[in-house]
């Protein structure tokens, strides 16, 4: 198993390094000039050039690659404490240096800035990953269990709707009923302490992990009416297993297996990817900051978004691939 | 199952609820202003930096005005400039010394004493090759600036400290928009402790000698200011402080707006604009600014057709610009001219004028002859139209489309996003026709026909002057306006230059969009200042209008008792 953990690894490094050279080149192909936006619409052409040499994108596109790919990963100062123009956008990884520059447009280091950001998106996507999951599970296995009955067309035609509405709907009519009729929760934002963190996340939470939750809903519902009809289901209920203990003891792990797949690739999109949710209710994650990346052409940033995304996708793949061996004994022995 | 169902539709069906009114009412006008409490308003945007040497969008300016005093600011009509740090100045008749005298005892936040020598390292600061200045060379006209941006002076030596309350600016030559570039946050003067070179992580900590000093920035979310007890003008500010939360989407401005958690509000859905403006309680109050932002489109003079003067003319006469405005009503209003009604120097007569049987005669001269009956002739090829995306440009091309095609003139509109627009219109010999506007960076006609069609503002890439507009005669009017110390002959040279560019018309004039500001009642003393948005720094907030307010405050139609019963079964 540790092989295979290590294998995966050195194959997650390489597809990192494959996604940042791509990122880089798409940033670089891009039109339009990034130091003509940094330095606004109506800057004049001097004022441009100067703030063009200035983030050094008048070198070559392989001089600023082969100086990204530097500074990426770099042996840190000798002194710990030693903070000058070299080191200023650093952070420590030992005795290495991990740099991914500086904003563009925000003149801020991009680690400080993704690691500002990092706290709330993992609170988002792990709030929002709950709400898919009990609801998914629960009402998925319940429309399965009543198969044909009005419960299950009811639940089929709600996820139904759940999947074709557009998130920032759903986000819409929350907010409107809970902070502005209702009251009860923060309209936005992020709060100061715990428990306004917490209140704060309920809102956003529900928007995505109800629209996750019409896929997980169906996707439990197909699986546990699978495993129904397996022979080791019908096998257990003939030799006088109650109907609970099949569905929960033997059916709902098998259906596990799947869902811990989808969990694992949700969980990253999760992570950068709740663009507009992020937005409606000014979240301060990761999808927003690199939808605004995209749009200032801030390069440093996007190529850090990239980054993080990439990484806890392949971080999820992994976790997964690793937790087929614990849930699915057959997997141990693969070589995979 | 069924009650859940209920009260789930009544709930929806509660959202078509009429338009709250204000909240609190006006009081006496003539009542003295009273201290305290906190001001609160919004942006959808994010504030990228509060450094003055490198911030220059809307929003991070307005707020520098709360942190950052300058020598000098415009004044709330317009037209010239008040005293801010220094009483008092003067400019030489030769138009090349400017001599500042400050004020005694203004302090920075930090509590140490604004002196000239601040003024002159804070603009160094500013100007500095390693900053990135985005409108450094608004400067370039003080003597040494050459020298100092290209690194062979250690100071710029026309920026000249004469004791500790006088500072002199010499010019290299007359230059009427220094006193204008000068009153903008770029050139404030900045704490000691920010040093004399720019460094980043001064905007996480911006210290000046502002109404109102830095208490906290989160970015994405707020930004805070609280008062400056010691701030130069006895007695104010009278705010507490002033919270600006940020990306905040416009329709959820609104909902706070409407509950009374904003105080102030600019940034409207136009649906919602119009509901306001539509709503007998709110009938009176807010203010539409005056408008410091012109649209237009360019004809690129070195790409046929537009290359041909009647061409131009006929495009410019073919435009019913009253039928663009009407898809706006209120925000956006027809122009023919240039400046903007915000900027000294504009002119209420018409400019531009639509025309078309005028159009089609020109088109007939150009060797385009057209004939509106048979929809034979005109120009014979489809010319492309760059737009922004997400704009309202956007909207006015698909009705220009609709006036060039009467003139026999077919253009596609092809939308792109703001940096390939920006990179493409402004590259030589690529783009024919786009949308096309200005912001005006100060209020001085100058910063509009100088980018806009000075010869000098041509380029390969980068190009400002995106219609390539070459005219001499033009650029010595403007360079002789520029140089101009009488202000009331200074104007008369560039109204005559706007007459010069309507008639040439490297532009076809559209539009100025405006604002409609709103805030509650018991704000007051907020004068909308036509240069800049939301000088609220001297604005105050009757305590006792906000108290009465809190207690009416709107209700909630669905309260949870309500819902309660609902879903009891009225129970």
């Amino acid at each position: 198993m540790l092989r295979r953990a290590f294998r995966r690894l050195a194959s997650s490094l390489v597809v990192l390094w494959g996604v940042v050279t791509l990122a880089f080149v798409i940033n670089f192909a891009l039109p339009g000039d990034p130091a003509r936006i940094v330095a606004g619409p109506q800057a004049r052409p001097a004022d441009v050039a100067r703030i063009r040499q200035k983030l050094g994108l008048d070198r070559p596109l392989l001089e600023q690659y082969g100086r990204y790919l530097q500074r990426l990963i770099h042996p840190g100062p000798r002194s710990p404490d030693r903070r000058d123009e070299v080191h200023g956008s650093c952070g420590a990884l030992g005795p290495l240096h991990v740099d991914l520059g500086v904003s563009y447009q925000q003149h801020r280091p991009v680690l400080e800035l993704l690691l500002s950001r990092l706290p709330a998106s993992l609170l988002l996507a792990a709030a929002a990953m709950l709400v898919q999951l009990a609801v998914g599970l629960v009402t998925g296995t319940a429309a399965a269990v009543r198969r044909g009955t009005l419960a299950d067309k009811g639940v089929v035609a709600l996820t139904l709707l759940g999947v074709s509405a557009p998130t920032f709907l759903l986000g819409l009519g929350l907010q409107y009923l809970f902070a502005y009729r209702l009251r009860w929760l923060p309209f936005d934002g992020y709060g100061q302490s715990s428990g306004e963190r917490l209140l704060s996340v309920v809102l956003p939470a529900l928007t995505l992990g109800l629209f996750g939750a019409a896929y997980y809903t169906r996707l439990v519902r197909d699986e546990v009416l699978g495993q129904l009809g397996q022979d080791y289901a019908r096998t257990a209920l003939a030799k006088g297993a109650s109907r609970l203990r099949v569905l929960v003891v033997h059916v709902l792990r098998n259906t596990l297996l799947p869902l811990v797949t989808v969990v694992g690739l949700d969980f990253g999109t999760l992570l950068g990817g709740a663009i507009v949710t992020e937005k409606l209710f000014r979240w301060p994650g990761l999808g927003q900051l690199s939808v605004d990346a995209v749009v200032e052409r801030d390069g440093p940033v996007i190529l850090g978004t990239v980054l993080v995304a990439s990484t806890a996708v392949l971080a999820a793949n992994l976790l997964v691939d690793l937790s087929y061996a614990l849930l699915d004994p057959r997997s141990r022995g693969r070589g995979g | 199952m069924r009650r859940s169902l209920l009260a789930a539709l009544v709930l929806l069906g509660g959202c078509d609820a009429a338009l709250p009114g204000p909240i609190g009412r006006a009081g006496d006008p003539a009542a003295p202003p009273r201290r305290g409490g906190w001001l609160r308003l919004a942006s959808y945007t994010n504030v990228r930096t509060l450094d003055p040497a490198v911030a220059f969008d809307e929003i991070a300016n307005a707020i520098e005005h709360f942190l950052f005093a300058k020598l000098l600011d415009f004044s709330p009509d317009g037209e010239g400039f008040v005293p801010d740090l220094a009483e008092r100045w003067h400019v030489s008749d030769d138009g090349l010394r400017i001599t500042f005298h400050l004020r005694r005892g203004a302090r920075f936040h930090d509590g140490d004493e604004v002196q000239a020598r601040d003024i002159k390292r804070s603009l160094e600061r500013a100007l500095h090759p390693d900053t990135p200045c985005p409108i450094s060379s608004f400067y370039e006209r003080i003597a040494g600036y050459q020298d100092y941006v290209q690194r062979k002076a250690s100071d710029i030596a026309g920026l000249k400290v004469e004791g500790d309350y006088t500072l002199v600016v010499e010019l290299s030559e007359p230059d009427a928009t220094m006193l204008s570039v000068l009153a903008l946050p770029t050139a404030a003067p900045v704490c000691r402790s920010a040093g004399a070179r720019y460094d980043r992580d001064f905007s996480a900590r911006p210290c000046g000698a502002g109404p109102f000093r830095f208490q906290s920035w989160e970015p994405g979310r707020h930004v805070r200011v609280e008062r400056f007890d010691a701030y130069h003008e006895p007695g104010r500010p009278y705010l507490d402080g002033i919270e600006y939360a940020l990306g905040v989407p416009t329709f959820t401005q609104r909902f706070k707006f409407e509950g009374g958690q904003l105080d102030y509000m600019r940034e409207f859905g136009e649906a919602d604009l119009a509901r306001y403006l539509a709503s007998p309680a709110w009938r009176g109050l807010g203010s539409w600014d005056l408008g410091r932002a012109v649209h237009a489109l360019f004809l690129n003079n070195e790409i046929p057709p537009f290359d041909q003067r009647q061409v131009r003319q006929a495009v410019a006469a073919a435009i019913r610009r009253d039928q663009i405005a009407a898809v706006r009503p209120g925000s956006v209003r027809p122009a023919s001219r240039i400046l903007p009604p915000a900027i000294p120097g504009h002119n209420t007569a018409p400019g531009q004028r639509y025309d078309l049987d005028r159009a089609l005669a020109l088109m007939r001269e150009a060797g385009y002859p057209y004939d509106p009956a048979t929809g034979k002739g005109g120009y014979p090829h489809e010319i492309p139209y760059v737009a922004v995306n997400d704009s309202f440009d956007v909207e006015a091309a698909q009705i220009l489309q609709q006036h060039l095609a009467r003139i026999g003139l077919r253009i596609r509109i092809r939308a792109q996003g703001w940096p390939a627009y920006l990179a493409e219109t402004s590259r030589r010999r690529t783009v024919a026709i786009g949308s096309d506007g200005w912001a005006a960076d100060f209020p001085d006609p100058s910063n509009f026909f100088e980018p806009l069609f000075a010869s000098r503002a041509i380029s390969e890439e980068e190009s400002q002057n995106r219609a390539f507009y070459r005219n001499p005669t033009l650029d010595a009017l403007l360079v002789s306006a520029r140089k101009e110390t009488d202000p009331a002959r200074r104007l008369d040279l560039y109204r005559k230059a706007e007459d010069m560019v309507l008639d040439d018309a490297p532009w076809a004039v559209l539009y100025t969009k405006r604002w409609f500001e709103l805030w509650h009642p018991y704000v007051r003393n907020y004068r909308p200042n036509p240069a800049r948005s939301e000088a609220l720094s001297f604005a105050w907030i009757d305590p006792d209008a906000r108290a009465a307010a809190r207690a009416q405050r709107w209700a909630p139609p669905l309260s949870r008792g309500r819902i309660a019963r609902w879903v009891s079964g009225g129970r």
